[in-house]
């Protein structure tokens, strides 16, 4: 088996282009220590060559310390004797940005023995607006084959093949070099030359994408295009996601009423039903949304939006130590933690993509809409005002919604104050493409392999940890009485840490069990109270609640403590996955659990004091 | 007493507004070096001609022109690249 290494630089094609060559065969992988994922696909029309997408660059002189990962892994694959050519891949219509990084990659081949094929796409796009490049006077120039190609079309793609046939039999010493010792400041200059003696002349290109720009990034027009596109993304999130959800609960609690009658063994059963069907359920349910974000993130990049709301919302954000390409991961928060975890792979900066997963759990999730919707009814008036405009219920619902997000960036502005030169930073140089209609196959494809991932990686986790929670709620006395078993023993045994709080043994046991996922803190309230369906009716819930010994600032400390605490196994798991540390995702625990009481702590004793 | 405009030595990217042209003359010191690599490598070479394309509003990052790419810096880079105005583009 041999190995075609595909490299380029950002925004020049390379992923339709990989989707082109290699068709359906992918497997999706990581270098260790970053988050940008690798591909490998066998190359269409040659079983025997395996075809490898490295992340996009600009440079070969890394800058940051997970730019040096991908450029060693680079180094290293040239290294290895089953990769026999390097396929480069420059952006036709803008020459001057890839020529310096193609003549880096020709001289690593060359120090390497490889063979070399510079592939430049857009070749259609330069056709239509009849605009050209100096093929031939490039080639003799860098002593390279060119081939110029489209990866939307197809044109040129049946030459590559040709080339890595034609490459094969003539043997990479058949290559002379040329650039070996040539250092990176000369390189430099030749590829400036190089751009400015046979790039594209005329900038009608240019023109048309600032036009769209002046549209789209006016104070006014572009304010009104990005509340109206951020709108969209955050309800495709929910509408678009629902259907799928509801079809992969339905199911699965079908599936779960054919079989579990079928099973002898009543601890076999509950198990199934409780531990097998709940768990699969509750990370299952995620991968819809997980799918539907990053199809439409995807969609937003390959327009040439994504750029553009990154600088809209940079400003504001950067005050928080964060950037403009935080702000789409923040938002999908709102829906899930998990796809906005997934989402902050666009942030380049390993210091900001950092400062991103702190905020994205603080946002106000989803799951955390049912534990505020039944403290809010139990503890805050019903009472409107304003001729029932306003009321207390709707303000405190609007309150603790702003809560989570102001102590989000109040996180992240404190730590990127704090810990300056802790994290491995980029300079804020955002390159702004084209307007371009996006190839939804790659997209749905790149969809597809995410959740996958949610599903192969986190789900292990999840799962693990459902089990954990199912044998403590469930023995000793087999599921009969949640405050007799060992999790309620254990809500004893912890009662005093939150008894400060005005709680007693069996919000403690809630809380535990919340960690599952959040809104679950409803339903094994409602089973310790002894109401069924509370998730669905929280009535009855809410009058146990307010019949209780719990007080207005228990009620106040618990909606900070859910606002604040990561009570999210899912989240969790998929932080240490993206991440790469799982000692990330256990300092984040701890740190906003010990927050969280410190809040809810200090709300406690000052609404006990009124 | 008559203030004097500053040398146009000392313009930076960053002061440029919508549709003004400037040659970058170079880098000031406080910019770390792999920054200043990494802007040459993007374009921003020294004697290149930079346009202001967008000048968005709130002080957000503003959009530049180097050849035929464009490129969006904020202030905390734009504000390093020293400037020296040019005439217009044809």
């Amino acid at each position: 088996m041999t190995k075609v290494l595909l490299i380029g630089s950002p925004n020049s094609g390379k992923s339709l282009l990989f989707n082109r060559l290699t068709g359906l065969s992918q497997k999706v992988a990581n270098f260790p220590g970053i988050t940008v994922d690798v591909a490998t696909g066998k190359l269409q029309g040659m079983d025997d060559v395996d075809l490898v997408d490295f992340p996009g660059t600009y440079s070969l002189k890394a800058i940051s310390a997970e730019e040096k990962v991908a450029v060693a892994q680079f180094e290293k694959a040239l290294e290895d004797n089953e990769v026999e050519h390097v396929l480069c891949l420059i952006d036709a219509t803008r020459l001057e940005k890839s020529l310096f990084f193609t003549l880096q990659v020709i001289r690593e081949c060359e120090q390497h023995g490889k063979a070399v094929t510079v592939l430049a796409n857009m070749i259609d796009v330069l056709e239509a607006n009849n605009l050209s490049i100096d093929l031939p006077a490039l080639e003799a120039a860098i002593h390279t084959r060119v081939i110029p190609i489209s990866a939307r079309s197809g044109k040129g793609l049946a030459d590559i093949a040709e080339q890595i046939r034609a490459a094969r039999s003539a043997g990479a010493q058949a290559r002379r070099p040329h650039l070996v010792d040539t250092p990176d400041e000369l390189l430099r200059g030749t590829a400036h030359q190089l751009a400015q003696r046979l790039g594209p002349r005329g900038d009608v290109l240019v023109r048309t994408q600032n036009r769209l720009d002046a549209f789209f990034l006016h104070s006014v027009t572009g304010g009104f295009a990005f509340f109206g596109i951020m709108y969209l993304l955050f309800q495709s999130i929910f509408t678009w996601s629902t259907p799928a959800m509801d079809a992969i609960e339905g199911s699965l609690a079908w599936m779960a009423d054919g079989i579990v009658p079928l099973i002898g063994n009543s601890i076999l059963q509950d198990f199934t039903a409780d531990a097998l069907f709940s768990g699969i359920g509750a990370f299952l349910v995620f991968v819809p949304q997980i799918f539907v974000l990053t199809f439409v993130i995807g969609l937003l990049e390959d327009s040439g939006y994504m750029a553009r709301a990154t600088l809209i919302c940079h400003k504001p954000l950067r005050y928080f130590g964060l950037t403009g390409k935080s702000f789409v991961p923040m938002l999908s928060g709102v829906a899930c933690a998990i796809p906005g975890i997934y989402a902050a792979r666009a942030v380049d900066s390993p210091r900001k993509r950092l400062l991103t997963y702190m905020a994205i759990p603080l946002m106000p999730c989803s799951a955390r809409l049912p534990v505020y919707a039944l403290l809010i009814a139990a503890f805050i008036p019903a009472e409107t005002f304003l001729g029932g405009l306003v009321g207390w219920q709707g303000l405190a619902m609007f309150g603790i919604y702003f809560f989570g997000m102001f102590i989000a960036l109040a996180i992240t502005g404190f730590v990127s104050r704090a810990r300056k030169d802790a994290f491995d930073d980029l300079p804020f140089v955002l390159e702004l493409p084209p307007y371009r209609l996006p190839g939804i196959k790659p997209l749905l494809r790149n969809a597809f392999n995410r959740a996958k991932h949610f599903v192969v990686k986190a789900g292990k986790i999840i799962f693990a940890v459902t089990l954990v929670v199912w044998v403590l709620g469930y023995f000793p006395n087999y599921g009969a009485d949640l405050g007799q078993s060992w999790l309620g023993h254990l809500g004893r045994v912890i009662e005093p840490l939150f008894a400060p709080l005005g709680l007693d043994w069996r919000y403690g046991v809630a809380i535990l069990t919340s960690f599952l996922a959040r809104e679950v803190f409803v339903g094994t309230l409602g089973t310790i109270f002894g109401i069924e369906g509370a998730e669905e009716n929280m009535v009855p819930l809410v009058q146990q609640i307010q019949g209780s010994d719990l007080t207005i600032a228990s009620g106040l400390a618990l909606l900070v403590f859910f606002a604040i605490a990561l009570q999210c196994v899912s989240t969790m798991a998929i932080l240490a996955k993206e991440s790469r540390s799982g000692t990330l995702a256990l300092k984040m625990f701890g740190a906003y659990f010990v927050l969280a009481y410190a809040v809810a702590f200090l709300v406690y004793q000052l609404a006990s004091a009124f | 007493m008559e203030m004097k405009p500053p040398p146009e030595a000392t313009r930076t990217l960053w002061s440029l507004r919508r549709g003004e042209h400037c040659a970058i003359t170079g880098y000031d010191d406080l910019l770390a070096e792999a920054y200043k690599v990494r802007l040459m490598e993007f374009g921003f070479y020294p004697g290149e001609t930079v346009s202001c394309l967008q000048s968005p509003g709130f002080g957000a990052p503003k959009v530049y022109r180097v050849n035929n790419t464009i490129y969006s810096l904020d202030d905390e880079i734009a504000d390093h690249i020293l400037v020296e105005s040019t005439p217009p583009r044809d």
